[in-house]
């Protein structure tokens, strides 16, 4: 089928192109303009055309996620569905997700924290969100197995041969480290860690375990960069955790998780602990500059209850005192472990407005928005929905002064946020939420419209609130199938999940078939994700590496 | 024979269409079991969402122990193989954990990895069989039972209580391991003994590290109540009465529905053994059973329909209680004709089609 997208505002910074023109699409992708009739013509006058949204870091599968939803059972409000899909309207259910996502004209989702040992019950769970192409990062840098390698030093080969074994296992689509080496460590009595302290009993530290990650994602050459959750999230001081970080890469690839969580100056570097934090974000973005081979989400703060979820547990554990509603989980897993904490972002609390301030302080003050990507860390820093309210507050000054008048002055005080006479434009936008995640994630054919990408459209109306432009879009394309027509789901199509393809070492395999087998009492068999394990057919859908 | 319906050998296509036609007249029916393989129980609540039905898994009583607390205070747990690999101080709770293979295993084993690798591992009881083979410490039950012990216990190790009492003493271990875990069965311990443990592991934190440890109901519970969560957002016993699920555990238990008379039809699904049900015969029912099981007659129910047995004659994923994980289980010899997953869907198509052509 030949469809036209006729007459819109084209946005794609990728081939600079901001203006009117049309979209053709045939069998799913997009074609040069033709000379044919077209089967369909979608009048999109007084509309925004922009690639299918691209999420890289949103919680929205496993263990983790699983517990958060029994642990606050009303978090997210259902409501009743007469038409459609059954659980779609579950509040926080995988139907809920699937249908929200697109309903803002996002196409893809990624879960960054998929632990090997639960990857089965992950990959069904992802598998049951509809509408989006989906994957998700395979956690590594907590594991005894790897941890052992690097204290026998080991060398590289076998690093890189458990890496990619681990990905192809688990069936992921990147690597992930979060806190490397913390959950051990945790294990093992410490309450902190930063990039050089020694890991007990192992004689390692997180700068070691990254580094060892950072090598091992080259070599294999897995097109997302390893995606990096640093040490000392949250606390004054972070920044400095972040920059080190960051200097530690020397030059490798590397995505920043949640970046507004690490750009907290402290007030009084003498005394982090008690002096608060203040905006760190100039200096997040000085050393983004100097450092091209880094890239970040932000993690943006909403307003308002939300729940933390992440296998960050020495954080978790320290934050466990701020939960609120008072109640917590703490898993000490097979490598990662995990936390889950309830968390109420106060609109007039000074800790809050700040956080919310910085997050909009580090987009507003990007040169590369390409670089800076648009997540709420969902659910950790409020959840995914809020997307519009923020791309609003982005474009339009006035509506960040208004927001700003409501909450706490620290925002003028602590952070340049009120300085800022910045506002995105449509490509910035589509920089942020679209071709940037793509490029980050190695997708070739998502996050633009030119010639060959899969066609995965939104169309929103142009309408001055933002918000209710971004949240409802007119129109959304998925593989060339209109599944979104005015906010509504109009057909609930099942997309894939993305993996990597990835070829691993049979004497790597023979040698984590023994070690599994010794701790699990069940080899490799037991971690796999088979095709035969999904209640249909057709869930994966294969990304090459790197040549 | 692979199907039945009241009572006479019948084609599965025949048992399919009388299933539909039993369950298209219901007004309030429930489904219930939901021992299978996680393709099966996503069918089940496809097919209860379509319905209207309301949900109880079997593992329901331990599995409320379980998630009443949790929904109230959290938790903090470990997995099998961490408490095998890395304590060095094990608390068994109660009688029915010492059933268990877990227990075995970790009498035979010592720490291997963290801080206290290397180092003996004590294993204590707190009202255990308190006799055995298994070499550990007893400590018997105070008077009121199980959780009266662990409230006790937990105000030793708080301070609250001291001197030289046994709890004193089984205090000092737990505070002085270096990577303790409580190892507990929540239908025994019931929700306030729960409750009261998870407390005395949290207080545990704050000087060591300390982590529970529950056996599950072996009737795929854990792996029901993850599907549930990510299909409703909501653990299980559920309802879908008004279109939209509602978590109940009081409303929605099937036993006590069936006894105040408010169930007109019941789907069970129990491809995997699983404790059948009392009122099994006496309401309309359609019976989802593994095949050459004892359940496998056509007395069972109205409708009896025999499938694969996951992990055996059927490939599914399962509960795996050692890996504390959903994990694939292949069939282990040639598999059956009929899959629970497929005569879900396939009572599910011909409702649909009922429906259809009723408007
Ligand atoms: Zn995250």
């Amino acid at each position: 089928m030949l469809i036209l997208i006729q007459g819109g505002r084209v946005v794609d910074p990728t081939a600079g192109r901001d203006g009117v023109g049309d979209v053709w699409i045939e069998d799913g992708h997009v074609v040069a303009a033709s000379e044919r009739k077209p089967d369909r013509t979608i009048d999109a006058s007084g509309c925004i055309v922009m690639a299918g949204g691209v999420e890289v870091h949103s919680h929205i599968a496993g263990g983790n996620v699983v517990m958060s939803r029994l642990l606050l059972p009303d978090l997210y409000v259902s409501e009743a569905a007469p038409e459609g899909h059954p659980f779609a309207h579950a509040g926080g259910s995988a139907a809920w997700i699937g249908a929200n996502y697109a309903r803002m004209g996002y196409t893809i989702a990624v879960e960054p924290a998929m632990p090997p040992t639960n990857a089965l019950a992950t990959q069904l769970e992802l598998a049951d969100i509809p509408l989006l192409d989906r994957g998700a990062l395979t956690v590594m840098g907590n594991d005894d197995q790897l941890l052992d390698l690097l204290r026998q030093r080991e060398g590289k080969a076998a690093v890189r041969d458990l890496v990619a074994l681990s990905v192809a296992t688990s069936r992921g689509l990147g690597v992930k480290c979060i806190n490397a080496g913390g959950a051990s460590a945790f294990k093992d009595g410490m309450l902190n860690l930063s990039l050089d302290e020694e890991i007990p009993v192992y004689g390692l530290s997180t700068r070691k375990i990254m580094n060892a990650l950072l090598d091992a994602v080259e070599e294999i050459g897995v097109p997302h960069p390893l995606h990096v959750h640093a040490n000392n999230l949250g606390i004054p001081g972070a920044d400095d955790s972040f920059v080190a970080t960051m200097e530690a890469a020397e030059g490798r690839r590397i995505h920043f998780a949640h970046a507004q969580f690490y750009a907290y100056g402290a007030v009084d570097p003498a005394n982090p602990g008690t002096g608060g934090f203040r905006s760190a974000a100039e200096r997040i973005t000085e050393a983004m500059e100097k450092h091209p081979n880094a890239t970040f989400d932000v993690g943006q703060v909403a307003f308002g209850q939300t729940v933390t979820i992440s296998l960050d547990v020495i954080r978790q554990f320290a934050g466990r005192k701020g939960a609120n509603p008072k109640k917590w989980i703490i898993t000490a897993g097979d490598a990662e472990g995990g936390g889950i904490v309830p968390f109420l972002y106060k609109p007039r609390g000074p800790v809050s407005s700040l956080q919310w301030a910085i997050g909009l302080e580090l987009m507003l003050l990007s040169g590369d928005p390409e670089r800076t990507i648009l997540t709420t860390d969902h659910p950790n820093g409020g959840p995914f929905t809020e997307y519009p309210r923020i791309i609003h507050l982005l474009m339009d000054k006035e509506e960040r002064d208004r927001e700003i008048a409501g909450l706490h002055k620290v925002i003028a005080e602590r952070s340049g946020l009120c300085g800022i006479e910045r506002e995105y434009t449509f490509s910035e936008i589509a920089q942020l939420t679209r071709s940037g995640p793509a490029k980050l994630l190695g997708l070739a054919d998502r996050g633009h419209l030119r010639e060959g990408a899969r066609a995965d459209v939104a169309i929103y109306r142009d309408d001055k609130n933002r918000t209710a432009m971004f949240a409802r879009a007119r129109l959304v394309l998925k593989d060339g199938h209109v599944i979104v027509e005015d906010g509504e789901i109009v057909d609930w199509r099942a997309g894939h999940t993305l993996e990597l393809t990835v070829e691993s070492d049979k004497a790597m395999e023979t040698r984590t078939d023994a070690y599994l087998d010794a701790r699990f009492g069940a080899g490799l068999d037991s971690f796999t994700v088979p095709d035969e394990a999904f209640p249909v057919s057709d869930v994966f859908e294969d990304v090459a590496c790197r040549a | 024979m692979a199907a039945w319906v009241k009572g006479g050998a019948a084609d599965v296509s025949a048992a399919v269409e009388a299933a539909a036609t039993l369950l298209a007249a219901a007004k309030t029916p429930i489904v219930t079991g939901l021992s299978a393989d996680t393709s099966a129980v996503r069918a089940a609540y496809h097919l209860a969402g379509l319905i209207g039905a309301s949900v109880d898994p079997v593992g329901g009583d331990g599995l409320y122990a379980e998630l009443g607390p949790l929904s109230q205070f959290g938790n903090l747990n470990t997995t099998p193989a961490e408490a095998i690999g890395r304590a060095d101080a094990v608390l068994i709770v109660g009688l029915r954990p010492w059933d268990r293979p877990i227990v075995q295993e970790i009498a035979a084993s010592a720490p291997v990895r963290g801080r206290a690798a290397g180092s003996e591992r004590t294993l204590l009881s707190l009202g255990g069989p308190g006799d055995g083979a298994t070499r550990h410490v007893s400590y018997p039950a105070a008077a009121g039972g199980l959780a009266v012990s662990v409230a006790h216990l937990r105000a030793y190790v708080k301070g609250n209580l001291s001197g030289e009492a046994a709890y004193a003493d089984l205090g000092r271990r737990l505070t002085t391991a270096q990577y303790g875990v409580v190892l507990y069965d929540a239908a025994e311990l019931g929700d306030l003994g729960v409750e009261m443990l998870q407390g005395l592991v949290r207080d545990l934190n704050d000087l060591t590290r300390f982590f529970a440890l529950s056996v599950s109901d072996g009737f795929q519970g854990r792996a029901v109540t993850q599907l549930a969560s990510w299909t409703t957002g909501q653990p299980p016993r559920v309802g879908f009465g008004r279109d939209l699920p509602e978590h109940d555990p009081w409303r929605f238990d099937s036993a006590r529905q069936v006894a105040a008379g408010e169930v007109d039809a019941a789907l069970w699904l129990a491809s995997l053994p699983a404790p059948r049900p009392d009122w099994l015969g006496s309401l309309p029912t359609i019976a989802i059973v593994g095949e050459g099981s004892a359940d496998a007659t056509g007395d069972v129910a109205e409708i009896v329909i025999a499938v694969g047995v996951p992990g055996e004659t059927a490939g599914g994923a399962l509960w795996n209680e050692r890996r504390a994980a959903i994990t694939y289980a292949p069939p282990a010899g040639p598999p059956a004709d009929l899959t629970a997953a497929a005569v879900l869907a396939a009572i599910q198509n011909r409702l649909t089609q009922k429906k259809g052509a009723s408007c």
